[in-house]
């Protein structure tokens, strides 16, 4: 398993609900060649994160995130929930995943690598904000737009820096302040 | 949540059902000491995808229903590609259906390894969640986590990745795996058989409710083996009928406060499919070793509890290891990876055995290939009605427990189907309602 690792959790076929593996699809030639490599995978189940993240030093996760608890839709947050850090808030990251409709969302996927110890070095959410998970729909206009911001700001977290953020990134949650790529572990 | 509304009256309701795949509603409502209602709510448009097909190559199926889940995208191939080369009067090589029941295999093992330990293991342990429960059965969550994962390995070697498969293609793959590439999942899967031995003797030893159920059981049945990809349809009650005649038994009806149809079986009952049925109907097929794990489990040739329905999950898991490595052990690769599927003007049927039970497609296409009208009927809606037969006369019988403990096993008796509501339908809420 390299080391950084980017992943989209969701599904492109349920609405906004694919805006995790566009951002990575979007990153993902900006990531080739990097040193170390990155991985970049999709995601549909959030339960084979555990699985997925074994072993990285860094793992940046993309995820569709209700946009009644998670901001308006489109808007870009990021929380660091890694070792010692805050877990995920449950209700706007408990249900995301393909269509909103997994039995083990994103917050109880990094509870549970927690509790088993086996949360990766540094982990961060990318969340964007979400507005709807119809089956067979479309990015929305205002979570499309997102992409490209929230590619920037995955970009960024792995250390990328020729990625420019385009500023309306909003950062969330105790344990963060900005959006730079975590420290080096010891 | 519970609330006591008044004195000799209260609601039970629970807001979102946990641990299913999906959300939605369901409803009980009882009337002087008698369950007067019981009704699963859908919200949501479940036919979205039949109406997409229409107009769509007839190439395009598997690709395309295999994103109606995240879970079990295997078996949206498997049916559909069924259906469109039975449609097109084509029958695959015998090294293509085996490759196929392999990578069944795969998707069987990553969904009952979560069912049983993420999803279902914490209703029986006394547990809120499987987060919960790691801290008390780190040992167990992790064994869970490893089975999964050499499920998620079968898929990646023969659908070339884990999450919705590319590899499939109507008229069998892209590219078959080398016998060297399957060799490499020997290791995990013998290890993996092992740990679901010892998931059966795990699961075994759960507390298990009273409860009969005098429904029918569906499932298929083949030839070569216990029914994952291929073969006739048979029920508990006697019949036997082919895949292309299952419109004619198994009829939907609307139900006014649902989006989605109710299935039932000639005509008025309820049927369930699954791993009860599967099991009923087929235990004889099963390999020695899940045979043996199943009688010292203490299951006979047939289990109609459905609350053991973890523990016949717990030996389709053994099963799908053992078989996996059979089909390994003899594969000796394919001739060509896909024959040619030619479109012609008709109609086609395809099922085969989701981990929740038997999934149906159905195609009509144009001479041209163009799909003219597609039918999916997923388990989860042909289970709707078992699961509301199910939870009337569990409550009913069960009304003098506490109302926490009649919601939890409320909860429970839902989740005994492993329900994939994001197949059926979406949006699912548990409320039960005394007046």
């Amino acid at each position: 398993m390299p080391s950084h690792l980017l992943v989209g959790v969701g599904n492109r076929d349920r609405g906004d609900d694919g805006v995790g593996p566009a951002v990575v699809a979007r990153a993902a030639g900006r990531l080739m060649g990097r040193v170390p490599p990155v991985h970049v995978v999709e995601c549909a189940d959030p339960a084979d994160l555990v699985e997925l993240w074994d072993g990285a030093e860094l793992a940046v996760v993309v995820d569709a995130v209700r946009s009644a608890d998670g901001g308006a839709p489109g808007s870009v947050t990021v929380l660091r929930t890694g070792p010692g850090e805050p877990p995920l808030p449950g209700r706007p990251w408990g249900v995301t995943g393909p269509g909103g409709s997994h039995a083990l969302g994103l917050a109880e996927a990094v509870a549970l690598a927690r509790v088993l110890g086996r949360l990766p070095g540094h982990l961060v959410v990318v969340g964007v904000g979400a507005s709807g998970f119809r089956p067979g729909a479309a990015l929305s206009p205002a979570v499309a737009a997102a992409v490209e911001s929230a590619a920037e700001t995955a970009c960024r977290l792995l250390g990328v820096e020729e990625a420019e953020g385009t500023g309306d990134t909003q950062v969330a949650g105790a344990g963060h302040e900005d959006d730079t790529p975590p420290p080096s572990r010891p | 949540m519970t609330q006591r509304l008044a004195s000799g009256s209260h609601l039970l309701e629970v807001g979102e059902l946990a641990r299913v795949e999906g959300e939605g509603a369901m409803r009980v409502v009882v009337l002087d000491g008698q369950v007067t209602l019981v009704e699963l709510r859908i919200a949501e448009p479940p036919r979205f995808f039949e109406g997409f097909l229409r107009g769509r190559s007839w190439t395009e199926p598997p690709d395309i229903t295999a994103r109606i889940c995240g879970i079990c995208p295997v078996a949206y191939q498997m049916s559909a590609a069924l259906a469109i080369e039975n449609a097109c009067g084509v029958t695959v090589p015998d090294e293509i259906r085996r490759l196929r029941r392999l990578f069944y295999c795969g998707e069987w093992i990553e969904s009952h390894a979560l069912h049983i330990y993420l999803l279902h293991a914490p209703d029986f342990l006394g547990y809120e969640g499987a987060i919960e429960m790691a801290g008390d059965h780190r040992e167990a969550v992790e064994r869970g986590l490893r089975l999964k994962k050499a499920g998620n390995a079968v898929l990646a070697a023969v659908g070339g990745r884990a999450i919705h498969p590319v590899n499939t293609r109507v008229g069998g793959f892209y590219r078959v795996p080398t016998r060297a590439e399957l060799e490499q999942l020997r290791p995990d899967l013998v290890r993996g058989r092992d740990e679901a031995l010892e998931t059966v003797a795990l699961v075994a030893g759960f507390d298990f409710p009273d409860f009969e159920q005098p429904y029918e059981y569906l499932s298929l049945r083949g030839n070569e083996g216990y029914p994952l990809e291929s073969g006739s349809i048979v029920t508990s009650g006697g019949s036997a009928f082919d895949v292309a005649d299952f419109t004619e038994h198994v009829t939907e009806e609307h139900v006014a406060r649902s989006n989605a149809l109710h299935a039932r079986l000639h005509g008025d009952q309820v049927f369930t499919v699954g791993p009860l049925a599967r099991y009923t109907l087929c235990s004889d097929q099963l390999s020695p070793v899940a045979r043996e794990a199943a009688a010292a489990a203490g299951l006979g040739p047939q289990c109609r509890n459905p609350f053991k329905s973890i523990v016949v999950r717990a030996v389709e898991l053994v099963y799908a290891f053992d078989e996996a490595l059979r089909l390994i052990d003899g594969w000796e690769g394919a001739p060509v990876p896909a024959v040619p599927v030619r479109p012609r003007f008709g109609e086609g049927h395809g099922a085969t055995e989701a981990p929740r039970g038997l999934l149906y497609h159905r195609y009509r296409l144009d001479s041209d290939g163009t799909i003219l009208d597609a039918r999916i009927i997923p388990p989860t809606a042909q289970n709707q009605p078992g699961v509301e037969a199910d939870l009337r006369s569990f409550v009913q019988d069960h009304l003098d427990l506490p109302h926490s403990e009649l919601t939890r096993l409320c909860e429970q008796a839902i989740r005994n189907y492993d329900p994939c509501i994001s197949c059926a339908t979406h949006f699912l809420d548990l409320q039960v309602e005394n007046s």
